[in-house]
């Protein structure tokens, strides 16, 4: 590498190594479909994908679909991450609350968003309500033990060095505690999103009638294999969306962290 | 400027374990005292009574004729770790103990960079705490303790991270800072060269629980072996 090179030279030099694994993934996919040590119609060539993504894309069920995927997803995310982000502080800065708490949450961490599916079913339908909060229960959970675990560890000295500065408390969350856990919230913003997306598949399954994770059991269902392709790249390309964007603003919000 | 700083019958104890038993002592209002003992004699938790980061089991301590209950600027800290906010700058630092002077933006960073400018850091201002050493990281943690103008300041351990060379040149600086602006300072170290070379009185702490072994003033001029001597005499005494 330059000793400073230009900001699309450092994205580049980020995304290069990306790319070219995609690439070479790729390439890989297209070889194995053409051939033919996989019963035709079972594995799609990446070119047939990409026309099926272009079918639903026409057709105007992609759009459907990820609309209502990310609008669940969006706000499950947010509602999960916001209360799980406050119980972390809370938790996090106060011990006798955590000794509290903890075991409850190590009672329900282990529990799989997915075999809540049934219950939030029963307690509020199909609807998108449903979906909401099991995705915000997901997140609220892993984003809550991130944010408590950084928060925990924020050095006392900091807050000693604040409170003999005569920083009042508003201050001191504002101007120590928040900066200070900011590394271990944004940690906990990214792993939040990657279990919203899990959950999002579980709730979606569990019966919706639009929707990324409906669409592939639609299409499982009539064996269109090319779509299901198209649909689980469309997946993996939103986590990664997701993760880009919040590891970009990770990174000009705590521009001080080495990583 | 500074504040009479008083233990009075002061004991400190986590739950059932004493860290320190009873204890009078009395530092005058400017004074430059080093607590001096082994670790675990209770000397940095003399410290941390006096900035109300911990409470007296029995007794009190008062600052002024004030009775402490907690952290105030009137009593500013220097930590062994220097516990800068790496998510500021040198100025931002310094300017964090200003803002609750409420002085308009441009006169707290003119006020801060002269703070930074009186230990020696007037060119390192807009760096981050992981861009400097550890000698100028604790120049910063100084500027930001004194900035608030407190009238004790308590530091413990300051320099004990510090190679030889950058000690020596900060046990200078404090000294002339100190001379400048007459603060009452209690000064923790377990080094007894460090505590004769800077304070004017080197109190020794030691045992479990930790109590006063000896009191000895520290008189100016070059060093006294004889002192040295009593005083590590008491340092070695169980």
């Amino acid at each position: 590498m330059q000793a400073s090179p230009s900001p699309a030279g450092r994205a580049l030099g980020r995304l290069g190594p990306a790319l070219g694994a995609a690439g070479a993934v790729l390439v890989l996919w297209y070889l194995l479909a053409r051939s033919g040590a996989v019963a035709p119609g079972l594995l799609p060539s990446p070119a047939e994908t990409a026309a099926a993504l272009a079918d639903s894309a026409r057709e105007g069920t992609l759009a459907t679909d990820l609309g209502a995927s990310l609008a669940r997803t969006g706000q499950g995310f947010a509602l999960g991450a916001v209360i799980g982000g406050a119980l972390g502080f809370a938790t996090g800065y106060l011990p006798r609350l955590s000794a509290a708490v903890t075991p409850v949450v190590s009672f329900l961490r282990p529990i799989p968003a997915v075999a809540l599916v049934p219950l939030a079913t029963a307690w509020f339908g199909i609807g998108e309500n449903a979906k909401r909060l099991l995705i915000a229960y997901a997140v609220l959970l892993a984003v809550w033990l991130y944010v408590h675990d950084g928060v925990s560890r924020v050095p006392v000295s900091h807050l000693r060095a604040a409170r003999s500065l005569g920083a009042p408390l508003h201050r001191r969350f504002t101007e120590v505690l928040l900066p200070a856990a900011a590394p271990a919230l944004l940690a906990a913003l990214r792993y939040g999103a990657s279990v919203a997306l899990l959950a999002l598949v579980a709730a979606e399954l569990g019966g919706a009638d639009s929707g990324l994770a409906y669409r592939l059991q639609v299409d499982g269902q009539f064996l269109r294999v090319d779509r299901m392709f198209a649909g689980l790249l469309v997946l993996g390309l939103l986590g990664v969306a997701a993760d880009l964007l919040l590891a970009a603003v990770g990174r000009r919000w705590v521009h001080w962290s080495a990583s | 400027m500074s504040l009479e700083v008083r233990l009075e019958g002061l004991s400190v104890g986590y739950g059932a374990a004493p860290v320190l038993r009873p204890t009078d002592l009395v530092f005058p209002a400017g004074s430059f005292t080093a607590l001096l003992g082994p670790s675990g004699c209770g000397k940095s938790t003399v410290l941390n009574t006096v900035a109300g980061f911990v409470r007296p089991a029995t007794g009190r301590v008062t600052a002024g004729g004030t009775e402490v209950t907690g952290p105030g600027p009137d009593r500013g800290v220097v930590f062994q770790h220097y516990a800068l906010f790496p998510w500021r700058t040198a100025r931002g630092n310094v300017e964090f103990a200003l803002k609750r002077l409420g002085l308009p933006r441009a006169r707290r960073r003119e006020l801060a960079l002269a703070a930074l400018a009186e230990v020696g850091l007037a060119d390192g201002a807009e760096k981050y705490p992981a861009q400097l050493s550890g000698g100028m990281q604790q120049r910063v943690a100084l500027a930001r303790a004194l900035a608030a103008r407190p009238e004790v300041l308590l530091m413990d351990e300051p320099f004990g991270a510090l190679d030889a060379l950058t000690r020596t040149r900060m046990q200078a600086l404090l000294r002339e800072l100190w001379e400048r602006s007459g603060t009452t300072v209690l000064f923790v170290t377990h080094d007894i060269d460090e505590a004769l070379a800077l304070a004017g009185r080197v109190v020794v702490l030691g045992g479990s629980p930790g109590r006063v072994l000896a009191d000895h003033p520290v008189p100016a001029g070059p060093p006294d072996p004889a002192l040295r001597e009593s005083v590590a005499a008491r340092l070695t005494t169980p």
